[in-house]
């Protein structure tokens, strides 16, 4: 065994968010079968209930449909379970393990939003193969896209850490989550296009990242690939960086920070 | 060489609250030494090892560990100190391995040298047989010995354990005792534990403080506090709770629990006790001389008033 020595140094930031996120995945190895069946099933029906209604208005509502159900399942998927996975680190004291360790906490968030977009990939691919195949939606995928798809996970999966962190309780925490998932869906062009969204909610959707997602795909995604697309892709990294900041600057940790 | 703690006039009061969880604590722990911390439930003995493993903030007061303030060096703490929580539930998705071989890397070892302290942690602590198992299907006792080789991992030069043998069956806690002293001897690891196994922890720690609320009442080796406590005998009795002794007068004795007590007697009057109890009549009894748990029964019992 080796000695203790008086000169320690803690691990460079990117070896602890590898490890931290090799964690995080061990923690789903005997569930991520279910996980990844549900999180796949709820899109893809949201998505085909939708397009029998929506294939009267044409293709456009159509992609629409299916970008916004890999939006839901991107974001707000993500969101539920970051909100439900902190919740449960605060009540079984993993947050004091993590913060006695010689680690940055934003290597610990970025590691559980990273696990959770990791798990969540599979629904996401399923459903855009799904929803070309099924809805007639034609694919256009640009290189972006692998930026688009973690820019899009990543701002509400930080949404749903800072509830976690602001809200004691874990069930009042998912209420609180499941209310903001809702409100952020029905706000703008997200499933539906926007002449179909009522005015005032269009105007409030500049203020929401769904928005700037559902957007970003459909560039990355369908195309064009235009100038908005580095517009959405910016707000959606800002956002992020925002609330990956006010995340950091709540959750329980060392005293001393 | 510094000390391991040194921690000066520490209060702290819990928002909302009046009084003060602890009230002015001055301890200083040296490298190397094992420190047992005793008291009743609430006496702040977890609140006080909380703010030395800078989960807490103290309200006043400084904490120096390794001669450098926890409250100035953030990584201080983290990289030297090993921590067992009172309850710990973490890391139960995980195996026993890779909870150890994860805490020794983050805590800076190489990928090589985690792999060698794990190794050494499951033959240490004889869970060999258990390091594919989650914690989530382990036993209390199991896991409880997990969280301590995962406090271990990493070699941390100081060790803060809160109840290190709860949910441990007797002969498990004497191989935590037996371990821990054998580690701190042979690597001059600092160990600070809470514990309520007065009686097994006397054969493993060095220095002892008796918390009681807030603060600690003594500090001190168990071999000088007992003999500057105590000039006197303990008879432990056990009886038909209808049919309690009748004990000479000016001696008192202590509830153990319904038919059993025990009385703390002077060894002058060790004769006149005997000859009034008739211990014939009782059921069992057993006459020792002092123990730490009766310097800990002793001062857990005080009045504040009386203290």
């Amino acid at each position: 065994m080796k000695k203790h020595s008086q000169l320690r140094r803690p691990q460079p930031w990117l070896v602890q968010f590898l490890d931290l996120y090799r964690l995080g995945l061990s923690n789903w190895r005997w569930t991520w079968r279910a996980a990844i069946i549900i999180d796949t099933l709820t899109p893809l029906v949201g998505m085909l209930a939708l397009a029998l209604f929506g294939q009267a208005f044409g293709p456009t509502t159509l992609a629409y449909i299916m970008t916004g159900n890999v939006v839901l399942a991107l974001m707000f998927g993500n969101s539920r379970k970051v909100c439900a996975h902190m919740s449960f680190l605060r009540s079984m004291g993993g947050l004091d393990y993590y913060a006695t360790l010689p680690i940055r906490k934003t290597a610990l968030i970025a590691s559980i939003s990273a696990a959770f977009f990791t798990l969540s990939l599979p629904s996401v691919l399923i459903t855009i193969a799904t929803g070309s195949l099924l809805l007639g939606v034609p694919l256009q995928p640009s290189p972006w896209l692998l930026i688009v798809i973690p820019a899009c996970a990543l701002p509400l999966a930080g949404i749903g850490a800072y509830i976690a962190v602001l809200v004691r309780d874990a069930d009042t925490a998912g209420a609180y989550n499941l209310l903001f998932t809702l409100a952020l869906t029905g706000l703008g062009p997200v499933i539906v296009p926007p002449d179909r969204v009522i005015p005032i909610l269009n105007m409030l959707s500049y203020l929401s990242p769904a928005r700037y997602a559902a957007s970003a795909l459909r560039g990355a995604l369908l195309g064009p690939v235009t100038g908005q697309l580095a517009i959405d892709i910016a707000v959606l990294v800002a956002f992020t960086l925002v609330v990956t900041a006010l995340v950091a600057r709540r959750m329980d940790w060392r005293a001393s920070e | 060489m510094p000390p391991a703690y040194r921690i000066r006039n520490l209060i702290k009061i819990y928002p909302g609250r009046r009084e003060s969880a602890n009230s002015g604590i001055d301890l200083e722990v040296a490298q190397g030494e094992i420190f047992g911390i005793l008291g009743s439930n609430g006496a702040g003995k977890s609140t006080l090892v909380r703010q030395m493993v800078s989960l807490l903030r103290p309200t006043s007061g400084t904490i120096e560990l390794l001669g450098r303030d926890t409250q100035h060096d953030t990584l201080q703490v983290p990289l030297h100190v090993g921590y067992l929580p009172q309850d710990g539930r973490a890391l139960v998705n995980l195996t026993v391995s890779e909870a150890i071989y994860a805490t020794a890397h983050l805590r800076g070892f190489s990928r090589n040298d985690a792999r060698a302290d794990r190794d050494t942690l499951l033959d240490m602590w004889e869970i060999g047989d258990i390091g594919d198992k989650t914690g989530r299907v382990l036993s209390g006792g199991f896991r409880r010995l997990m969280q301590l080789a995962v406090a271990m991992a990493g070699s941390p030069p100081v060790l803060v354990l809160d109840e290190p043998t709860n949910e441990l069956d007797p002969q498990r806690r004497k191989q935590v005792w037996r371990n821990l002293r054998e580690y701190s001897e042979t690597r001059g690891t600092t160990v600070i534990f809470i514990t309520h196994d007065a009686l097994e922890a006397e054969k493993a720690l060095q220095r002892v403080g008796i918390m009681r609320a807030g603060r600690f009442e003594v500090i001190g080796k168990p071999a000088d506090l007992k003999r500057t406590q105590f000039n006197q005998l303990r008879l432990e009795i056990s009886f038909a709770p209808d049919q309690p002794p009748v004990l000479p007068d000016n001696l008192k004795h202590i509830e153990l629990e319904p038919g059993r007590w025990l009385v703390v007697v002077p060894r002058d009057r060790v004769d006149e006790l005997l000859r009034s109890i008739t211990l014939a009549n009782m059921v069992d009894f057993k006459l020792y001389s002092a123990t730490l748990e009766d310097l800990f029964l002793q001062i857990a019992e005080q009045t504040p008033e009386s203290a």
